[in-house]
């Protein structure tokens, strides 16, 4: 029996990250994972919502936990950014009932819906560890991925309670799951480091320093690529690469994919694109 | 050994979730009267099963219905050889598993299926735990063991499995954890071993600056505690050739100038040095070094001491210390390991190893059972296995001005903290190894852990090692935003310097006050108090501060710990409007909350930083209304949020022009950065121009703002109606 999840997309895989779309509902399929679309879930808020008013994006989650719920499967994510925010709104609603009852008021009279808070948000990384496994994982690659790769958690979803299993401060699941794919992980201590994805445009000197920073890291430890299991920090670490390489001594140039990428194209599916990524590797190089 | 009142709790544990059951269990069982042994599987013998009067099993299951690798053995023996009758034996069974596998708590089964098989009594029903074991099994062992308290003692229980002399040894340490439990079953015969025969001890000091002979008085007076009688030697006048009629030797000694002795030492040591100086064959000593690691010859003569002895035919019952100026901790570890085996050297001098677990747990029993504290808390002494630790640390001499790291490989109880890992290290391996060493809870000690912001004190090696099995690696990193000094110590001036510009002394408003017997005194609400408590209690401002992953890359930010302290000046319900005023200006300046460009960063690290990081996010609210949402920072809260509104997903090419303006396009545009959006040029083949239209439209944002590109969720009048029901500013 496949596994079942109510699917967000995360942020900006309508925009900035559209490749993210374009993979994972065929690794998903590889997986037996069945990802059903939340067509009417809005953005998480990404931290910025809540800064101008908490209760509005704590109220725009719970209607979209009403809808995961209302289908009756969790939420799957395949953004670290959406998991972590989802995830921090959803213990704040399961542990004040008082304010659960207000926002469900809220809910009621706006779209007609009520949460119960009978539901969990799950990363797409913790699913393929946790409840798919990594055996299963590894006997669906074909094209197994022999770079040395830097695995990129982010911050937001290494939190008490959202990581699965994993370890908040030392995770090791992106590394696995590296393995389980035929490449080689390397240990960094940035991989849950911030590249300060909220102050992307108010404080964007100190923004693009930590994402110099991040990349570094990696190519110091010797990284051919970097996966991120975040769209929003892979759309800063990819987009903003040249800006941010402006105040670098050393060059910081690095490919980066998505981890929806990385495994749909060890699992067969876009081999054209693999080919580019590993003439982009060769040709960047460490 | 006796068998009264005894409760054989067994283990069958692949992770370790049933073993911590058994253990809690065994530690619980003292409250019914019960003397507990716990045991894995893999420890006992069918012979050790039957016979019992009272037996509790902790059982997980392991792939597909199968037993956990430490049952397996048994689990074979018990099927395959022919069992007597176990009615005298009552039991319960609590089985561990996961209900999404087939053979949900299979193991638990099979072993409750086959006490109830053998005749044995069943006091309890076997209980089923899914993978939120914690309060099913506590409330299974609650009863059980209210129930195996109140079974009385069967004759055949009594007289059956009794450990030989040898099995009682290989046992030892598995029964500590018992013992633990119950701290007098030490016994009497450790306490007529520490007051039989001569029990002397004699400390010799060699002082320059008064530091060693402080530390060998404090010696002498714990001594006692091992039933030693500490006598404190001064070096100056001391017979060298007396010496070999001493059992038990302790020197505490420092060393002056360039590797020489402290003044009152340098007689004896001639006549130590001196060819008639006398064997020691029979006494046995250890050496305690003070030093300076400033200096080349760092605790010189502490070695020449420990070297001589050596080659007076003396025996290093504990190896030497060396301690640097921060000494107290290390010599307080050094005095613990000294002590107890000084005490068990017997009244013939003979070194009795086998005394010394009962030893040291005789001694920190005296402590634990009678209260450490005037107010009665006794403090359990929680000893856990080694585990091998590969320890890499950041190293940064200043004087050559290179960095990098060092790695070793180490054995290490799991009950030690990081901070006493470095005094070990530094104490064994590498005198030069520098930190601040404080104690458990001292703010300035905080350091990066596998990239976790913590004080070492209060981070145990078990904390990190239960994720990562038992061979973990630390990774020990100076505090990331602040300038290294040496190796671990960091300068944290730079915060010092910024919370001096916030100004942050208190000015508190003439207001009404309350008549206390202390006088009148302002009053809050407790409500108030405690969430002005909360917004402060973050430890140590460092830890905080560099709990920032911005505070790294921004000179000017004043970090997290001076915002948060001066977000709670500002909401206390005493202050005056005018200090108010100047508090939200400086927080609404650029070096103020806006700088902080990611709160999940802060909010991860410590359980309590939930709290801060909730009140840098209203100190952030606060300061965007007070703009009304201008600047750039305003401007991207602002438009995001209405984009949000406007079509139920973020519009980056409304964001862009809106919030950068032309220069910020600009900027993008000469930087690559508008080149890899639209044509996803790093893209890996996807589509090679993206939805970037938008860059080159006219600008949005007069009257209603387009929708650009966004197609619009599904039922997207529901989130307008959200909008307009809760903040109609969008």
């Amino acid at each position: 029996m496949p596994l079942r999840y109510a699917y967000h997309p995360g942020n900006v895989s309508h925009s900035s990250a559209p490749e993210v779309n374009d993979t994972i509902f065929n690794l998903a399929k590889s997986l037996s994972i069945e990802l059903i679309p939340l067509s009417g879930a809005t953005s998480c808020g990404a931290g910025i919502i809540r800064q101008a008013n908490k209760r509005l994006q704590l109220t725009l989650n719970a209607r979209t936990f009403a809808m995961a719920e209302s289908l009756g499967f969790d939420i799957l994510t395949p953004c670290a950014a959406t998991a972590g925010n989802l995830n921090e709104d959803l213990q704040i609603l399961q542990e004040d009932s008082i304010l659960l009852s207000e926002i469900n008021s809220t809910l009621q009279n706006t779209c007609g819906m009520e949460f119960s808070g009978n539901l969990k948000v799950h990363h797409l990384l913790h699913v393929l560890v946790d409840e798919v496994g990594l055996e299963k994982v590894e006997s669906a690659v074909k094209n197994p991925l022999n770079f040395t790769i830097a695995g990129y958690y982010g911050p937001n979803m290494q939190q008490k309670g959202m990581c699965g299993e994993d370890d908040i401060y030392d995770p090791s699941y992106l590394e696995q799951l590296i393995q389980a794919i035929g490449g080689t992980p390397i240990s960094w201590t940035s991989r849950t480091q911030s590249v300060g994805v909220p102050g992307l445009f108010s404080e964007e000197p100190t923004v693009l320093k930590q994402s110099a920073n991040v990349i570094l890291d990696a190519k110091d430890e010797g990284a051919e690529i970097i996966v991120s299991a975040c769209n929003l920090s892979h759309a800063i670490l990819d987009v903003y690469q040249g800006k941010a390489s402006r105040g670098e001594i050393h060059p910081i140039n690095i490919p980066i994919i998505h981890l929806t990428e990385m495994l749909d194209f060890a699992f067969g599916h876009h081999n054209t694109r693999l080919a580019q990524l590993r003439t982009r590797i060769a040709v960047i190089g460490n | 050994m006796s068998d009264a009142r005894s409760l054989l709790i067994l283990y069958g544990s692949q992770s370790g979730n049933s073993e911590e059951v058994a253990i809690q269990a065994g530690k619980e069982s003292a409250n019914y009267n019960l003397k507990a042994i716990v045991r894995g599987m893999d420890e006992v013998t069918i012979d050790d099963i039957v016979g019992k009067t009272r037996i509790m099993i902790c059982c997980s299951t392991w792939g597909d219905g199968e037993q956990p690798d430490n049952a397996e053995d048994l689990w074979e023996t018990v099927n395959s050889t022919d069992i007597p009758s176990l009615k005298t034996i009552n039991f319960s069974v609590l089985a561990l598993g996961d209900s999404s596998y087939d053979l949900f708590c299979e193991s638990g089964k099979e072993w409750d299926n086959w006490f109830a098989s053998k005749g044995a009594n069943r006091v309890h029903p076997r209980v089923d735990c899914d993978v939120d074991f914690e309060e099913p099994a506590k409330i299974w062992m609650d009863a059980t063991l209210a129930l195996m308290g109140a079974i009385e003692d069967t004759s055949s229980a009594t007289e059956t499995v009794e450990f030989s002399d040898a099995e009682e040894s290989e046992h030892k340490n598995e029964e500590y954890i018992t013992e633990e439990v119950n701290p007098d079953i030490s016994g009497d015969s450790i306490e007529e071993f520490l007051d039989s025969g001569d029990r002397s001890l004699s400390i010799l000091f060699g002082s320059q600056s008064g530091n060693s002979e402080e530390l060998a008085a404090r010696i002498a007076k714990n001594a006692s505690k091992y039933g030693l009688n500490g006598s404190v030697y001064d070096m100056d006048g001391f017979d060298f050739t007396s010496l070999s009629k001493h059992k038990r030797v302790l020197i505490v000694c420092s060393t002056w100038g360039e590797g020489e002795m402290p003044d009152n030492a340098e007689d004896l040591w001639q006549s130590a040095i001196s060819t008639s100086a006398p064997n020691l064959n029979g006494v046995n000593f250890s050496v305690l070094s003070l030093g300076d690691s400033s200096y080349d010859l760092f605790c010189q003569s502490g070695k020449d001491w420990d070297r001589r002895f050596e080659e007076l035919g003396a025996s290093r019952l504990v190896a030497r210390v060396d301690c640097d100026v921060d000494y107290d901790s290390l010599a307080a570890q050094w005095s613990l390991d000294a002590l107890a085996s000084m005490a068990a050297v017997d009244s013939t001098g003979q070194f009795q190893e086998d005394k010394l677990d009962l030893i040291i747990q005789y001694a920190s029993g005296t402590d634990a059972v009678g209260a450490s504290g005037d107010d009665g808390f006794s403090v359990p002494s929680l000893v856990s296995d080694n585990i091998q630790v590969e320890v890499s640390i950041f190293r940064y001499d200043p004087e050559t001005n290179s960095r990098g790291k060092d790695t070793w490989l180490c054995s290490l109880p799991g009950n030690m903290s990081v901070l006493e890992t470095l005094r070990s290290i530094k104490g064994t391996h590498d005198g030069s190894l520098t930190f601040r060493d404080g104690h458990c809870n001292d703010p300035n000690t905080a350091i990066s852990v596998n990239g976790r912001i913590v004080l070492p004190g209060s981070l145990c090696l078990d904390s990190i090692s239960s994720l990562n099995s038992n061979n973990i690696s630390l990774n020990l990193a100076p505090l990331p935003c602040f300038e290294v000094i040496r190796d671990l110590i960091v300068d944290t001036w730079s915060l010092e310097r910024k919370r001096e510009s916030s100004k942050p002394w208190m000015v508190a408003a003439t207001r009404d006050g309350k008549n206390t017997p202390q006088g009148p005194l302002g009053i809050m609400t407790p409500s108030t108090a405690s969430y002005l408590h909360s917004i402060k209690d973050f430890q140590s401002a460092p830890l905080l501060h560099a709990s920032s992953d911005a505070t790294p890359f921004s000179d000017s930010y004043v970090g997290p710990s001076i915002v948060a302290s001066s977000w709670a000046k500002r909401n206390d319900p005493r202050i005056s409007e005018n200090k108010k005023k100047e508090i939200d200006t400086f927080l609404n300046s650029p070096i103020g909350i806006k700088a902080e460009t990611d709160l999940s960063s802060i909010r991860r690290q410590e359980s309590n930083y939930i709290a801060i990081s909730e009140a840098l996010l209203e100190a952030r609210t606060s300061s965007l209304n007070h703009d009304s949402f201008n600047g750039r920072h305003g401007k991207h809260v602002w438009w995001y949020t209405w984009s949000i509104k406007s079509s139920g997903k973020v519009n980056e090419t409304v964001l862009y022009r809106q919030v950068l303006g032309p220069l910020g396009l600009l900027s993008n545009l000469l930087s690559g950065v508008t080149a890899r959006m639209i044509l996803g040029f790093t893209r890996t083949g996807g589509n090679m121009i993206n939805d970037g239209l938008g860059m080159v439209m006219p600008p949005a944002g007069i009257g209603k703002m387009p929708k650009q590109f966004n197609s619009s969720v599904h039922n997207h009048h529901e989130v307008v109606a959200i909008f307009n029901e809760l903040d109609g500013r969008f």
